[in-house]
């Protein structure tokens, strides 16, 4: 590591406001008390449990690490076209539900569910909301799910240039014009994927751990050039849930609370479709359309970059975990690429950066991980643990609008 | 070691679908022509073609041709066909200096790989779909 990145220096780049009180202007009224999680799969090895009986346990797990019964369930956050309530309350025998939605987005959603679930505690509207996120990709392939939908008349375009695999394809669009606009190069991808490997060689349930080396990077074969096969994320199967209840409540409960100090999900109009409008102006086309929610997100919790002691970033494709690092002020724009290979997403850089895996090396489940990881570091009981971790930043994936993200507090 | 030629997709069996807004650019694209959708209003162009000027809201659009344009990015595809043989496929955008904010989506062919690069300029031609004429472009 060459150092030479320090934290303060960041400072800057957003205006900060001056915290209000303990957990942030308006929020931090809601707490996260319950995690529940099934073993990670790859494709197709989940079966013969359908995704209800993996959100089933999921949600029982969740329960059971909150000290709570399933039936103190009265609310129910989702995105990525959700769940049915009636199928789960039906499932698990919830007396009644008194808050139900789900984020209209897809992947770009996943911390949007915590915004969902923070609003109906602090309304008063739920009591406690289960939050669930789920895939099983034998049932639907999440990279080929792209087909379908430029086949209309504003996508086609796509779809008549070959662009038929999926947002990777379109993300190598981006890819590409970021390494000409700054001159990045693949070194700094592969560095992602490397650090994401070294952080799962001691996790039992990520499915890939073994140590990935420069040399077994640059000879991966590209899928969509300058995106190769190990810039793309792993193709799984799990199911995770979060119990989210006031921070009153949460104090009385088993685990130590991890406050929502911050959510938020909708973005700029100018990164609208994303992959699927590439038109956006050309600033904001090398980024990964997060700077709207980094702002809101810093200014309700009253801190900035320098504070996040973990990022938890949505990694589909490695070049968006260096494009949001430059939206969330973790360095300047243009230079994410030198950022990542002096070592600073590693376990004593100056951000460590999804130190679970994350979708590159632990497991996809649409950024439900990633919020794990962020409650298991604010208990300090993560396999990977940042010392003293106090704020952790969470993210939905790059993706058309709306996209989200939250920062978590212990 | 052979130079990789880029070649267009096959589109043959596409059905391009269309709507109103749309149409203008594909009855266009059949008599060779490329036109993009200009607000009359403010002289914005939009993309892709809508009901609404997203700068000022009017509706009525003057389809314009937008001059020559230029790779604004691309990626390399490799698509292994049933007799062994790998098509090179290039999606890229491609932006038009006369029509600010455009970028159309479209394949790069009848190029050698290695001439391919962002800012290289480019010339229309066009690739049959079932129902329309698809634009793709060659670098000059
Ligand atoms: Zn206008």
């Amino acid at each position: 590591m060459t150092g030479g990145w320090r934290k303060p220096v960041l400072r800057h780049i957003f205006s900060v406001q001056p915290r209000l009180w303990r957990y942030g202007i308006n929020t931090g009224q809601a707490a996260i008390v319950g995690v529940g999680a099934t073993p990670y799969y790859f494709r197709g090895e989940s079966a013969p449990q359908t995704i209800y009986e993996l959100i089933g346990k999921a949600a029982l797990a969740a329960a059971a690490d909150a000290g709570l019964c399933i039936t103190d369930v009265d609310g129910l956050a989702f995105y990525a076209n959700g769940f049915e309530p009636g199928l789960l309350t039906e499932m698990l025998g919830i007396p009644e539900i008194n808050f139900a939605a789900t984020v209209a987005a897809q992947g770009g959603g996943s911390a949007g569910i915590l915004d969902l679930a923070a609003m109906a505690i602090e309304t008063g509207r739920a009591k406690a909301v289960l939050c669930i996120g789920a895939c099983q990709q034998s049932t639907r392939r999440y990279g080929l799910t792209f087909a379908n939908l430029v086949a209309t008349p504003n996508g086609i375009w796509s779809r008549t240039a070959g662009l038929t695999g999926g947002p990777g394809q379109t993300f190598a669009l981006v890819a590409r014009r970021y390494m000409h606009k700054f001159g990045v190069r693949r070194e700094a991808f592969a560095e992602v994927v490397m650090a994401s490997r070294a952080y799962t060689a001691n996790r039992p349930g990520a499915l890939r751990r073994k140590p990935l080396s420069l040399d077994e990077y640059m000879a991966s074969p590209m899928l969509a050039d300058p995106l190769c096969r190990l810039d793309f994320c792993l193709e799984t199967d799990g199911a995770l849930a979060f119990i989210v209840t006031s921070a009153e409540r949460a104090r009385d409960l088993a685990q130590r609370p991890v406050y929502i100090a911050a959510s938020a999900h909708g973005g700029s109009g100018d990164w609208g479709r994303s992959f699927f409008w590439l038109n956006m102006p050309d600033a904001m086309f090398t980024s990964a359309g997060a700077e709207h929610t980094a702002r809101r997100l810093y200014q309700q919790a009253g801190i900035g970059p320098a504070d996040i002691d973990v990022a938890l970033l949505y990694d589909h494709f490695s070049p968006l975990v260096i494009l949001q690092l430059e939206d969330y002020g973790f360095c300047r724009r243009g230079e994410g690429g030198d950022f990542v290979q002096s070592g600073a997403i590693r376990h004593n850089g100056a951000i460590p950066v999804n130190p679970h895996g994350g979708h590159l090396s632990e497991a996809y489940v649409i950024g439900m991980t990633h919020i794990r990881e962020a409650v298991e570091q604010l208990r300090g009981t993560a396999i990977n643990q940042i010392p003293n971790a106090q704020f952790a930043l969470v993210t939905g994936g790059p993706a058309p609008i709306p996209v989200s993200g939250a920062i978590l507090q212990n | 070691m052979n130079i990789e030629i880029a070649t267009a997709p096959d589109v043959r069996d596409v059905d391009v679908p269309k709507d109103a807004w749309t149409q203008p650019f594909w009855d266009a694209a059949e008599r060779g022509e490329l036109l993009l959708p200009r607000c009359v209003n403010c002289g914005h162009f939009r993309w892709p073609p809508g009901p609404f000027c997203p700068r000022c809201r009017s509706q009525t659009v003057a389809w314009t041709a937008p001059g020559a344009g230029q790779i604004y990015s691309f990626t390399i595809l490799r698509e292994k066909k049933d007799d062994g043989s790998v098509q090179v496929i290039v999606p890229a955008l491609i932006a038009f200096p006369g029509a600010d904010g455009v970028r159309l989506i479209a394949s790069i062919a009848a190029t050698p790989i290695d001439h391919i690069n962002i800012g290289a300029s480019v010339e229309l031609s066009w690739s049959p779909a079932k129902n329309a004429s698809i634009p793709i472009f060659r670098v000059t």
